[in-house]
């Protein structure tokens, strides 16, 4: 941790007003993006990015050092701010679901040559695909592939192990690699 | 599956992560007003609890200085009463007022006696003064007028002039204060038969002294 970080956090817990606009202006964007992809309407993630940042500042006190990064638990609070929101608003998401276990049957080898083959076509159809996500694993997806967090920084947003976060990101890699064959078809 | 091999599949899937970088790009930017939005919020709810902290102490201030302003009042019937005993120095200057001649006996035990214990004369005329206003009853100032004796009698005007002071305290005017109690009525109906018999007494008087006119006619 830097000197600017350690002066950071001495600030919010003295709830500060600059210190309050430092870490929105360094950590907004990055929370804004993480609770948009996750809700439905732009409106929506601008309501829950400011209980987020509510939230940060007025818990400041529980924040532990020791167990991750000021980032790392901003984007833990914005997780389930956004999970919390989506659970009582009981907003209609559609989303695939693969009750019957069809994507466990795909082979390894079926999946990494969807995935990894670089190819202009299939990157539109994993686009479309994601959108049929559920939103935790499209979180966590974009957590892992975009933001290039490690399993144990997953695992400590998303209230997990990182085994569970490991097993979680296989079985999605499978179900999109279903989606696409599905949207083929 | 270990974190290792995890690792690996990032590198692996290229597709995977072009398709999440294009779905980023396209990503609608945050407002740029929504940061000034939330500063605003935040800065309106530190302002709403600087209030609250600075108010609450004034409010529990005033309840505290309204329950002991109801505990300590007196009640109204007492009020006379206990304002004339523990509180002299508001009733010396109505007695100043209608008895000149004990004002000036008076004045030195005012100065001396008055934190200590009030004078025997300022205790008994408040009372005396007092009891009257109470029942607000011509008939009760017949009363006091036939049971005091002469030396209280002597004072009965000042005293009278009295009670335009606790009119404030129990007004004439409430027709609550025009009750009799149980015995007054009885004195009352006791002064009526005697006032009858004195009246009989002397018809009789006058009817024997015309007779006896008469018969030295």
């Amino acid at each position: 941790m830097t000197d600017i970080d350690i002066n950071l956090i001495q600030g919010l817990r003295e709830q500060s007003p600059k210190a309050q606009r430092q870490t929105i202006e360094r950590f907004g964007n990055e929370v804004f993006a993480q609770v948009a992809r996750m809700l439905p309407a732009v409106e929506d993630a601008e309501e829950v990015y400011q209980d987020v940042f509510v939230k940060v500042f007025r818990n400041i006190t529980m924040y532990d050092a020791e167990k991750s990064s000021l980032r790392t638990w901003i984007s833990r609070i914005a997780y389930n701010e956004a999970i919390t929101w989506l659970r009582h608003k009981r907003q209609a998401v559609i989303y695939f679901e693969d009750r019957e276990g069809k994507a466990e049957q795909l082979s390894d080898a079926e999946v990494e040559e969807t995935l990894g083959h670089p190819n202009s076509d299939t990157v539109q159809l994993i686009r479309a695909a994601l959108k049929h996500l559920p939103p935790d694993e499209r979180a966590i997806i974009t957590m892992f592939y975009y933001e290039e967090m490690s399993l144990k920084e997953i695992a400590y947003v998303t209230e997990s192990i990182p085994t569970t976060v490991a097993s979680k990101l296989s079985r999605t890699r499978k179900k999109i690699c279903k989606i696409i064959k599905m949207l083929q078809s | 599956m270990t974190e290792e091999n995890i690792n690996a599949l990032r590198q692996a899937d290229a597709n995977l992560r072009e398709a999440l970088k294009m779905d980023e790009a396209e990503r609608a930017p945050m407002p740029a007003d929504l940061n000034e939005r939330l500063m605003q919020r935040l800065g309106s709810a530190q302002q709403e609890k600087k209030s609250r902290r600075t108010i609450w102490p004034w409010i529990a201030a005033a309840c505290v200085a309204g329950v002991m302003m109801v505990w300590l009042t007196p009640p109204k019937t007492e009020t006379t009463d206990v304002v004339a005993e523990n509180n002299p120095k508001v009733e010396t200057p109505v007695i100043e007022k209608t008895e000149p001649k004990q004002v000036d006996e008076i004045p030195e035990e005012v100065e001396t006696n008055e934190a200590v214990k009030p004078s025997h004369v300022r205790i008994e005329k408040p009372l005396l003064a007092q009891k009257k206003p109470v029942k607000q009853t011509p008939a009760a100032e017949t009363l006091d007028e036939a049971n005091t004796d002469m030396a209280v009698a002597e004072t009965a005007e000042p005293q009278e002039k009295t009670v335009t002071l606790t009119e404030s305290d129990i007004p004439i005017t409430r027709p609550e204060n025009y009750k009799y109690t149980p015995e007054e009525i009885a004195l009352l109906k006791k002064q009526a038969n005697e006032a009858y018999l004195k009246w009989a007494e002397l018809e009789l008087e006058i009817s024997r002294y015309t007779l006896e006119q008469a018969s030295n006619q």
